[in-house]
């Protein structure tokens, strides 16, 4: 019984630490495949399900974004900036006047 | 190995820095006083409430939206301006030829078809605009009608088609648009080359389209374009991008394309802009601002309610009730008891149009207009 637990919690650590190496690798991916266009705030300021970012990657891939992990970028995305997350307080820029 | 830790300890250091560099603390766009950032790169701004107290809004506060990066410093010298497709003699026009056309100046509010956004649910992917996509300036430059006529338009043009210097990367869609010839010509409409009689730098510079009432998106920037066609066009801009379901939703449900309509005129709105939102006031006068517009059409009543929508009184109006330019409004209020309070403002246009307490949710997050709303805490000093 012990050992049954014991192997459980095992692969559920061991899914966890995938979990988080997929996130680790889709925010990898982000900055190779959106920065070339644009800065992220315009992903980060978003928060959208997960049919909403797929919807999004299509829509990025059809503007000639190339994905080595789509798979890793859409976790990463829903993970992170789920219709489920807090939205972030707005950044202000600097006073730009000479 | 000593080495190569301190060599990579001094990147991470410089890659910190660098970052502290291009973050929201650091970043200053040219021209423009502390604004929202939602995007550097392209610049998407928005204007923070607090400015916009004057009926005019100074070009270094005006909103910022842009779909594409924008283009190199354009040499008013070398600027010219080509005017294609439908028209007697295809011609290119040079900067002094718009500056020797007889000159007009319109007030006219601006707002971006996504201003609101972030209030629609379900989310909606795009520029999490709050209320500040949005400005009212003096626009000076010749009637687009006077530009086109220099080429003589032929009669089977229907459409006009713009393009800016803006150019796409990769395969991002270019920024190209169409409007119905008929607004084209509309005396209203106009190629400005001033913006509140200064240079309209990151907005346009030299020449940008002029289309009162309707949708920010039509307001081509940059002009380098004009081309009368027969039939509609301008790409991912005008279909899908742009566009508005012909009979309302169900909230998160996707459109059907062929009932969606491009946005033309904006709806009736009405913005507070004092006290500000969730702020403290001491018991007494207070004053209740904002402004409120009607796309096409002039700002007939605004109401404000002071008890979350139970009473409505009227605000006191600007004088000048012009199509196309918004008002400000304004109400003395004197609370009698401290406490919290929702402050609410109603727009009624000339046309009757009113704002709805629910705007209708559409896939892209376009025209919010509900009633506006602030919070401010009432307290006895």
């Amino acid at each position: 019984m012990t050992r049954t637990v014991l192997l459980w919690l095992a692969f559920a650590l061991a899914a966890g630490a995938a979990d988080q190496a997929t996130i680790a690798q889709g925010q990898k991916q982000e900055q190779r495949t959106c920065l070339p266009c644009h800065s992220l705030r315009i992903v980060h300021t978003n928060r959208l399900s997960r049919a909403g970012w797929n919807k999004e990657l299509d829509k990025m891939a059809g503007w000639g974004a190339k994905y080595t992990d789509r798979d890793a970028l859409l976790e990463y995305l829903v993970a992170t900036y789920g219709d489920d997350k807090p939205v972030a307080p707005p950044e202000m820029t600097a006073d730009g006047r000479k | 190995m000593q080495t190569n830790r301190r060599q990579i300890f001094a990147a991470l250091l410089a890659a910190a820095a660098a970052r502290q560099v291009i973050g929201a603390d650091g970043t200053a766009i040219p021209g423009k006083r502390p604004m929202i950032l939602h995007n550097d790169r392209p610049e998407d701004l928005e204007t923070p409430v607090k400015y916009f107290d004057n009926w005019v809004t100074p070009v270094d506060a005006f909103f910022v939206r842009q779909h594409i990066p924008r283009p190199a410093a354009i040499d008013p010298a070398a600027y010219r301006l080509n005017i294609t497709g439908l028209v007697s003699k295809p011609l290119q026009v040079k900067l002094a030829d718009l500056e020797k056309l007889p000159q007009h100046t319109l007030p006219a509010t601006l707002e971006c078809t996504g201003n609101g956004r972030a209030f629609y649910t379900p989310k909606l992917p795009g520029i999490q605009w709050g209320r500040g996509a949005v400005g009212n300036a003096e626009w000076s430059g010749p009637r687009l009608g006077d530009v086109l006529k220099l080429a003589g338009v032929d009669t089977a043009a229907r459409f006009l088609e713009i393009d800016g210097a803006d150019t796409p990367v990769m395969q991002t869609p270019d920024f190209v648009r169409s409007m119905p010839m008929e607004k084209a010509l509309h005396p209203a409409t106009l190629l400005a080359l001033k913006m509140n009689g200064q240079s309209p730098d990151i907005h346009g510079f030299p020449a940008r389209l002029i289309v009162p009432g309707w949708d920010g998106t039509s307001w081509v920037k940059w002009v380098v374009r004009l081309t009368p066609v027969a039939k509609e066009s301008g790409g991912f801009f005008m279909n899908p991008g742009y566009r508005y379901p012909k009979y309302n939703l169900p909230p998160g449900t996707p459109a059907r394309s062929a009932e969606l309509e491009v946005i033309e005129g904006m709806p009736v709105k009405s913005t507070l802009t004092a006290p500000e939102d969730q702020s403290n006031a001491v018991l007494g006068a207070i004053a209740i601002r904002g402004f409120a517009w009607a796309g096409e059409n002039a700002v007939e009543r605004v109401e404000v309610s002071t008890d979350g929508g139970a009473r409505w009184q009227n605000a006191q109006l600007s004088a000048q009730k012009l199509p196309f330019a918004w008002r400000l409004f304004t109400l003395n209020w004197t609370p009698q008891e401290p406490g919290y309070y929702t402050i609410m403002s109603r727009a009624t246009d000339t046309a009757g149009r009113v704002q709805p307490i629910v705007p209708p949710w559409n896939p892209s997050g376009y025209l919010w207009n509900g009633i506006d709303r602030v919070g401010v805490t009432v307290e006895k000093v």
